[in-house]
């Protein structure tokens, strides 16, 4: 949920702009009396919705613009005071606030105000943050990740005939910008390639992605006892068969700990015949958040860069926390 | 015989029907690539019948077919138990057979995706692995013939 932070030192102003947000609107409300304590609760991400007082003790709300500045947080700042000089007004829009309100403000100004600069949509955007893994299932998810890792990096290892220096995996939930981004990089980017792979079994789907940079090719053809030529179509073939080795282990890794058996579609070459930025705008209507796990390889010796990410759908997390249930206990 | 046991028998009996008449190619060979399983689809498109290939090496039959590259492309399935895959993208075809559409057809040849599967016997280890070959022609040929014309879209584009 979007939290609002109201800073200001007097507790009757405080209440009165508590009350004057719209009654609708869904929002945890916190409070701050002087800009020290806002910028605390900021850094705590309590308020991605600044609504700041500008004269105050300890810190008053220039400082407070200036600290948000400099410390690059995220917040959306709209300052409420009772100084109404014009240069006053000018100066917190220099300094990054997103309007100027007068005291005593009312139910109407607030809400246009909020309105005007998209902030009452932002609790939709905002909303899957809270919602965040909790570190127990995190921690969970991240273990069996290692574990399959583990099984797969000896693999890898033995197959290859290489030192795998084992990432350590990240596991976030992120959202359909996040990948957009990621991928969209991916597209505009020459320097790396990536192919992707669906999943599924026991109610549970997903896609990996497997991104090798280019630089990497010509080590992973010595590693793979390639001696001809590493042509265009040569080095697809190898990303292919890298994809192919990484998503197999990783994915069978996971599974087995979860007891549960996995089908893998045919890999698709990304970027390549088709556009990224198509492909998942297409897609942009169906999900809004994904459990990501990102695990980015390397092998001692050589410059191979390979990032992997599992992507799990939103509608596959219950049944594999219930699979998961077992390990979370106690 | 109890009528159990021949239930299983008759069950068994349109099971490898299936395999049979199914229209994907599914081809099994050993760690030494001889030739296990060889279904009608492999068959009906090769014109070799199971008992031309069975035991025999994949190389010898298909020359084209190179043995390193193929070697290292089916290693890690019978070591690490993933599954290996070639898409027509990269190579258009492992076998050259002929277009399943010989008339209306435009490719001269059939465009293939290959996977390939461990199967782990009930010893627990993967003495055999399991190639299934599908027929990619009609995607193959949408997608290209979508790309020429997006080519001449832009040539138009560019001269208008």
């Amino acid at each position: 949920m979007l939290s609002v932070l109201i800073c200001d030192d007097s507790l009757v102003a405080r209440k009165q702009v508590a009350k004057c947000l719209p009654q609708d609107w869904e929002v945890n409300v916190h409070f701050a009396k002087h800009g020290e304590e806002a910028l605390q609760a900021l850094c705590e991400g309590k308020g991605q919705v600044l609504l700041l007082d500008l004269n105050m003790p300890v810190m008053d709300g220039y400082q407070t613009l200036e600290a948000i500045q400099k410390q690059q947080l995220l917040t959306k700042t709209i300052v409420i005071s009772g100084d109404i000089q014009p240069e006053a007004k000018a100066r917190v829009l220099g300094l990054g606030a997103s309007d100027f309100i007068q005291k005593p403000v009312n139910a109407e100004e607030l809400t246009k105000v909020l309105q005007k600069h998209n902030v009452l949509e932002l609790a939709e955007e905002l909303a899957p943050e809270p919602e965040e893994l909790p570190e127990i299932v995190r921690d969970c998810y991240q273990e069996v990740t290692n574990v399959a890792m583990g099984q797969a990096g000896d693999h890898l290892a033995r197959l290859m005939g290489v030192f795998v220096k084992l990432p350590v995996p990240n596991v976030n939930l992120i959202e359909v910008s996040e990948l957009h981004m990621m991928l969209s990089d991916v597209d505009s980017n020459e320097q790396t390639s990536a192919v992707c792979q669906g999943f599924l079994g026991d109610g549970v789907s997903g896609e990996a992605l497997c991104v090798l940079s280019d630089s990497s090719f010509g080590d992973v053809a010595k590693i793979l006892n390639i001696t001809e030529d590493v042509d265009d179509e040569l080095q697809l073939e190898m990303l292919m068969d890298v994809a192919s080795i990484l998503i197999g282990t990783c994915l069978s890794g996971i599974a087995k700990q979860l007891d549960m058996n996995f089908r893998q579609g045919h890999p698709v070459v990304l970027g390549q015949h088709q556009s990224v930025q198509e492909l998942i705008q297409a897609n942009k209507g169906t999900w809004r958040k994904t459990l990501a796990i990102e695990l980015s390889y390397g092998l001692e010796g050589y410059h191979v860069q390979c990032d992997l990410v599992i992507l799990f759908t939103e509608d596959s997390m219950d049944t594999l926390n219930s699979k998961l249930s077992h390990l979370m206990e106690d | 015989m109890s009528n159990n046991a021949l239930d299983e028998i008759l069950e068994f009996h349109w099971m490898m029907d299936m395999l049979q008449t199914v229209d994907v190619g599914i081809v099994v060979f050993d760690r030494d690539y001889n030739l296990k399983v060889w279904n009608g689809f492999m068959e009906a498109h090769s014109g070799l019948l199971p008992s031309d290939v069975r035991d025999k090496s994949l190389f010898s039959l298909f020359p084209d077919i190179k043995e390193d590259w193929f070697r290292k492309k089916t290693k890690p399935v019978f070591e690490l138990r993933t599954r290996a895959f070639i898409t027509w993208e990269q190579r258009p075809y492992l076998f050259k057979f002929r277009n399943y559409r010989p008339i209306t057809g435009t490719e001269p040849f059939m465009y293939q995706n290959v996977a390939f599967s461990a199967l782990v016997s009930a010893t627990g280890t993967v003495d055999n692995v399991c190639m299934m070959v599908y027929d990619m022609s009609d995607a193959a040929t949408a997608k290209k013939q979508l790309l020429a014309l997006q080519v001449e879209q832009s040539e138009k584009n560019e001269k208008a």
